[in-house]
């Protein structure tokens, strides 16, 4: 009782607050309502007795993903009038076939009907005796482990990918090198100036450091990845 | 489970071919030194060590029913790994030339074709999905391989929404198909769906989310609208990749999940791969007319290809997929060897992509000029050339099924397609003269000559691909 | 393998003359296409030689598969057995001797290489036709040859009487090889494979198979017919021999090879080869008799009044060939490769003399501005005679042997068409003698015609091409009594093993030995009478030939215009042909077909702006299009499904 009570509660903030993140003006909102989004339905899976993916929900969804979306929403200077002109300008198409789509699912998902098995699948999810977190490693690590592994050659390729598109050479941006740092003595960057009583800006000037610059910035245009002109 | 029931060696060539990836990966961020021409040849190496592999054709079923190996995936690995190495023997200099000289090209291309071998021996739709992401992931990355460039940045990033959008379908889809039937193996699938009768319209809508998911992957109408904007963005070497192997295994693999799981709804789905192969034949036909840049109409040439075969799937019979098979075949052939053609189109060092900057060729370099028109003529489907037997396999299996209609449309669309084929043959011969191109370098030179004589003298010994391609396609229809 | 280096060397000769000739230089073209030549005629007669006398046993030389679909198999093999090696030595052996000669005859041209490369291509071709081992293969090498003949006869395609030679032999044949190409697929259709031996394994088994078309004919019957009217065009006879004669506008080498020695047996080849399935078609035989009989009778009238040197040979060569299919249509297939094989030699002969006479004449053909060159080319003269003695069937020479036994076939088949074809046969014997005599004194005896300039300038022909000539009259008059007994003696199944299969109730070879004396000596007598009646009217009584003439103008006019044939080609198909061409060109062609084609293309420009207008770059309309693609779909399917 008190459990399906708790389902409704939790099903319900969940849809709320999921449409909230699309329909929310202010991005920084959208992400703090996904963050809600996340955690309702790590109730859920609670719910269901998958504590292990409930955990694993708030850690990484909530932990990581989310913490990263809220980071760049607020770093990154969107315009989002902007791309609500867009939003608005497609809307009627937009909108018309999202209803008739809506309707057709309508019509197939109402001959949807639970297999027979599924109300005493409902009540044991998991096999007794075997422990949720073992449960999930044997699908993982034995009967999907071709997709694992699959899967982590597609991270490594995104990861490729990010490390292609964006990282510069060297020269481009600076960087630590910390032999230099460290062989740098106080002669090379300070002079001692002598500067008489009462003698201001006016008479000196502004000294700047001694730059030494080894490396030209000339050098990142050999590397400069041009393409075809 | 126990590791028997694994079967893992049956994924030996693709296990070899990730480790070989990772290791010229590792070899080339270690490495101080420029390594693009290294590590392409490496992963060339890398490319064959695996065709190898796979030809001695170890059969099964294994990873408890994820991965299937048979006469109809093996077929089609060896296929995208020849594509595949041609694709990056064509990009050894084009690379080199417009300063895309990083290892990562090679390497990425390397797990693209993971990618793809995965897809061919997909018999679950979990990996099916996976193996989609793991090639399309590594080819939105190419797309945008030149990144300083706007054009190329614009293509990779409309692919990848684009493409975005195509997987969160493919997903849907399968996640409809998984809830009405309760499995995702191909083969449970199979079982439940015996009686054609039982099936849900849910489930049936779920089959086309599916196929709009794939069809977008080879670029049918009407899920083809990144290709000519990606064709011509992405640089010419990956648009020579995209036409070739990313075409083939998608169709592969649309090919086996339509026949297998889905074969006894063969009347439901029919229909639908018939009006995407009209469309795709009648856009491909008409669109290609106007262009003048080469890319481009090299982009609508392939969605009107992709219609051709398209009927072959529609058959739905064991000629018919025999007939994919071989146009895939023929198909990879010309269309790598065209590409090494448009890459030597270069002038003062200058990268050329107009139909009229081959004006004359036929004066200024016969011998390129008549790669470049073998070419033409076996895309337009002229006998005895391959392309023309392609079209005839594929052709008479739809008319062995009855299906007239779309045998006549797919005559008179290739009747209108062979116009703009045959123009760029007419422009290279009897238009006048420009200046001479740079002379081609042998890589090109070789790749277009492996699929000029390819193309040429594929009908003194069809045998071959004909009786492997019977083979691969018996073996979805036991 | 020694068969298939003698088959494949020509190709390789050909392509590395074609390709390279240029490159390489005239020489060096010359060199390859001939020492390849050389290999494979080694090669040829060392097959044939361990075939037929070392025990070597028959068999196939498989190369790999050709086409694979369905029931459908074809594959490249080479047929090695007792009728494909005889051909394939003689084809090398004659081929080599012409490519030698044609390095003295093509001298003075400035392609030489590409007459080489065509020429070792024609070889090919013709070596893939008599090895192959299954009708799909026969036809590639009867099109290679086709096509190489084409080619020669074009040669010079700057003379427009080249081309039109060309064009002819090349359209003419393609009617024969339509009759050819529905035979193979009525063979396909009926024995359900079209590998020789598959084919000739069931011949038991579908005699009383049947065929409806134009009422019902037995499947053999019409298969036969079908392979004969195939043979017809290939081999010039009645009906489709206008091409030879023109053909000889290609440089004498070639009529040498292609039109007289080779080439146009391949006619006769194929009803050899199909022997096992024409001896159950009694009905395609009795044709086959009759065209030939005819052929023969034919073309020897037409030889006695023709004024061109060659021509007189190219309708020589028409009638032997009709003696040929006479012997094929009687059954005795061993007697028609017989004289194949001693034709080709005498012939050949004679083609070659006859361009070392042109040669020698400063390329003037017309016999009637030569005579009196005999003492100044005395080796050429008597290689000519050679050859006249071996084409006029005068014992001991190779003809004698092979033309008596044809007309000994066709007397002891005992027909009314065998005695058809016996009476054809002998009366064209006497005209093939008389003939060839008045070709022999026109040419070289009598009072020089030509004019001063060109008799100073008459010389012997170089070693180069002597050397051939000599060859070749050894083999005319060799050829004979070698082969004789061996190919139609008693024990002929010892030769020719399986590769000639005949019915049971085929009695023709022993028959043979059995006919009456008159008849075995009817054919020397009469030939004895035709040279007689040339000496007569062309070296005793020059001036009778023209008075005759005047007399029976209407004859003679005749048999100079070929019996009207041409004429009656022209009027009855070429002439209505163009019109309802230039009919469909004016009226179809360029107002229905162009206007539909223009409005086409119109529609199709427009629909293209269309379609691409929709192609603007933007994601959201690409991504829309997608899901409006979707919707489509998915409701098309929740309609009709």
């Amino acid at each position: 009782m008190i459990a399906t009570l708790a389902f409704y509660v939790f099903a319900v903030i969940l849809l709320v607050s999921a449409s909230m993140v699309v329909s929310a003006r202010n991005p920084v909102h959208s992400v703090l309502f996904l963050i809600l989004t996340f955690f309702n339905a790590a109730a859920l899976f609670l719910l269901a007795g998958a504590e292990f993916l409930a955990m694993i929900l708030v850690i990484v969804y909530v932990g990581a993903v989310a913490v990263l979306f809220l980071f760049v929403v607020m770093m990154l200077d969107v315009n989002f009038a902007q791309l609500r002109e867009g939003f608005q300008r497609y809307l009627p198409v937009g909108a018309t076939i999202g209803v008739v789509l809506l309707v057709e699912l309508f019509m197939v998902l109402g001959g949807w009907k639970f297999a027979p098995e599924a109300a005493s699948l409902r009540f044991a999810p998991v096999t007794p005796g075997v422990h949720n977190t073992a449960q999930l490693g044997r699908l993982l690590y034995t009967d999907y482990f071709l997709l694992f592994q699959a899967s982590g050659l597609v991270l490594l390729v995104a990861m490729i990918g990010a490390i292609v598109l964006t990282l510069r050479d060297k020269g481009d941006g600076r960087r630590q090198d910390i032999s230099r740092q460290l062989a740098r003595t106080a002669a090379d960057t300070l002079v001692m100036v002598d500067v008489a009583t009462g003698a201001g800006m006016k008479d000196v000037g502004i000294l700047r450091p001694k730059v030494a610059e080894p490396e030209p910035v000339a050098a990142a245009h050999d590397h400069g990845h041009g393409g075809h002109h | 489970m126990t590791w028997t029931a694994m079967n893992w060696t049956l994924a030996v060539p693709e296990l070899v071919l990730a480790c070989c990836g990772m290791g010229i990966l590792v070899f080339g961020v270690l490495s101080k030194r420029e390594t693009f021409q290294l590590c392409s040849m490496l992963t060339i190496g890398a490319f064959l060590l695996t065709g190898v592999l796979v030809l001695p054709g170890a059969y099964g079923v294994g990873y408890s029913g994820l991965f299937t190996s048979d006469a109809f995936s093996a077929f089609v690995k060896l296929l995208v790994l020849v594509a595949a190495a041609l694709c990056v023997v064509v990009s050894l200099d084009y690379n080199e030339h417009v300063n895309l000289r990083r290892f990562e090209f090679p390497v990425l291309m390397l797990f693209c074709t993971v990618g793809m071998m995965l897809m061919a021996s997909a018999s679950n739709l979990m990996t099916m999905y996976v193996g989609t992401e793991l090639m399309s992931l590594a080819i939105y990355v190419l797309a945008a391989f030149a990144r300083d460039e706007l054009r190329s940045a614009e293509a990779g990033l409309k692919y990848f929404v684009l493409g975005a959008l195509a997987s969160g379908l493919m997903l849907y889809g399968i996640s409809l198909v998984y809830g009405f039937s309760g499995s995702m193996a191909f083969d449970k699938l199979a079982e439940a769906l015996a009686d054609p009768a039982s099936a849900s319209p849910g489930l049936v809508v779920g089959i086309v989310f599916i196929v709009a998911g794939l069809a977008f992957k080879v670029s049918a109408v009407p899920f083809h609208m990144w290709t000519p904007d990606v064709y011509e963005g992405a640089p010419t070497s990956i648009t020579a990749f995209l036409g070739t192997a990313p075409k083939v295994a998608p169709m592969a693999l649309l090919v086996r999940a339509m026949a297998t799981p889905f074969g006894q709804l063969l009347v439901q789905w029919q229909q639908l791969i018939v009006l995407v192969s009209i469309a795709s034949m009648l856009l491909g036909s008409l669109a290609a007319i106007g262009q003048r840049n080469i890319k481009r109409l090299m982009a609508y040439s392939s969605i009107g290809h992709m219609g051709y075969v398209l009927i072959g799937l529609a058959a739905g019979s064991v000629d018919g997929i025999r007939g994919v098979l071989i146009y895939l075949v023929t198909y990879v052939f010309m269309n790598v060897g065209t590409f090494a053609c448009i890459l030597a189109m270069r002038r003062r060092g200058k990268m050329l992509e107009g139909i009229s900057d081959l004006a004359g060729l036929g004066r200024t370099d016969p011998a390129m000029a008549l790669a470049f028109a073998v070419f033409m003529f076996g895309m337009a489907g002229i006998p005895p050339l391959s392309g023309f037997w392609g079209k005839y396999f594929i052709f008479s299996a739809a008319v062995q099924q009855g299906m007239w209609t779309l045998a006549v449309i797919g005559v008179l669309t290739s009747v209108v397609g062979a116009y703009y084929y045959i123009n760029i043959v007419k422009v290279m011969y009897f238009d006048a003269p420009e200046e001479a191109f740079d002379p081609r370098p042998a890589s090109l030179s070789f790749v277009a000559a492996v699929g000029g004589l390819f193309t040429t003298f594929f009908f003194v010994f069809p045998a071959p691909v004909v009786a492997a391609a019977e083979a691969a396609a018996k073996v979805l229809f036991r | 393998m020694l068969f298939a280096v003698a088959v494949f060397a020509p190709l390789l000769g050909s392509i590395v003359a074609g390709l390279f000739g240029k490159a390489i230089g005239d020489r060096a073209a010359q060199a390859v296409t001939i020492l390849c030549m050389i290999l494979a005629s080694i090669c040829g007669v060392s097959a044939f030689v361990s075939l037929v006398y070392g025990g070597a046993p028959a068999g196939t030389v498989s190369l790999g598969t050709w086409l694979d679909a369905g029931t459908f198999h074809a594959s490249w093999a080479l047929r090695y057995d007792a009728l494909s090696a005889v051909m394939v030595a003689m084809v090398t052996c004659v081929a080599t001797l012409i490519h030698i000669y044609s390095v003295g005859y093509m001298s003075h041209d400035s392609t030489v290489w590409r007459f080489f490369s065509y020429l070792s291509l024609f070889s090919f071709a013709m070596l893939m036709l008599v090895t192959a081992d299954n009708l799909l293969q026969l036809f590639f090498g009867w099109e290679g040859v086709g096509l190489a003949s084409y080619l020669l006869i074009g040669y010079w395609y700057d003379r427009p009487s080249a081309c039109a030679a060309a064009i002819k032999a090349f359209v003419v044949n393609r009617i024969g090889d339509l009759g050819f190409a529905v035979g193979i697929a009525l063979v396909f259709v009926t024995f359900g494979s079209i590998d020789f031996s598959t084919i000739f394994a069931a011949v038991g088994q579908h005699q009383s198979d049947t065929y409806s078309v134009f009422g019902t004919w037995r499947a053999y019957e019409v298969i036969g017919i079908l392979l004969f009217i195939g043979a017809m065009g290939k081999s010039a006879q009645l009906g489709l021999h206008v091409w030879l004669p023109d053909a000889m506008e290609g440089p004498t080498p070639v009529s040498a090879l292609i039109h007289a020695a080779t080439m146009v047996t391949a006619g006769v080849f194929l009803m050899a080869r199909f022997s096992p399935v024409l001896d159950y078609a009694p009905g395609a035989l009795a044709f086959v008799t009759f065209i030939g009989g005819s052929t023969a009778l034919f073309a020897a009238t037409v030889g006695c009044v023709q004024n061109d040197i060659k021509r007189v040979i190219a309708y020589s060569t028409c009638s032997q060939l009709g003696y040929m299919f006479v012997a094929a249509g009687v059954g005795a297939y061993q007697a028609s490769i017989f004289h194949l094989l001693t034709h080709a030699f005498f012939k050949a002969l004679l083609f070659l003399g006859a361009g070392s006479v042109i040669h020698a004449m400063s390329d003037e053909q017309d016999m009637r501005k030569m005579g009196g060159i005999w003492k100044k080319i005395p080796l050429t003269y008597a290689v000519m005679w050679i050859g006249s003695l071996a084409l006029g069937g005068v014992f001991p020479f190779a003809g004698y042997y092979s033309k008596d036994a044809i007309l000994e076939a066709a007397w002891a088949s005992e027909t009314a068409i065998g005695q058809y074809g016996f009476w054809c046969g002998l009366l064209a014997a006497g005209l093939t003698a008389f003939y060839s005599w008045r070709l022999l004194i026109l040419t070289f005896h009598g009072k020089p015609r030509a004019d001063h300039h060109t008799m100073e300038h008459v010389h012997e022909s170089p070693a180069v091409m002597t050397v051939p000539l000599l060859l070749l009259a050894a083999g005319a008059v060799v050829t004979g009594f070698v082969f004789h007994e061996q190919l139609l003696g008693e024990h002929w199944q010892a030769f020719w093993g399986n590769s000639i299969q005949i019915a049971p109730t085929n009695h023709v070879l022993h028959a043979m030995e059995e006919v009456p004396g008159w008849v075995a000596l009817s054919p020397s007598v009469i030939g004895l009478f035709g040279i007689a009646v040339a000496y007569l009217l062309y070296m005793a009584m020059p001036q009778v030939p023209a008075q005759l003439a005047a007399t029976f103008g209407g004859v003679y006019r005749f048999l100079l215009n070929k019996w009207y044939f041409d004429e009656l080609y022209d009027a009855v198909i070429v002439r209505p042909y163009f019109a309802l061409s230039r009919a469909l060109w004016q009226v179809g062609d360029a107002t229905i077909i162009d206007g539909i084609p223009n409005g086409l293309a119109t529609l199709t420009t427009d629909s293209t702006a269309q379609v691409v207008k929709i192609q603007n770059g933007s994601i959201a309309v690409y991504a829309f299009s997608m899901l409006i693609g979707l919707v489509f779909l998915v409701s098309i399917f929740l309609l009709f499904r």
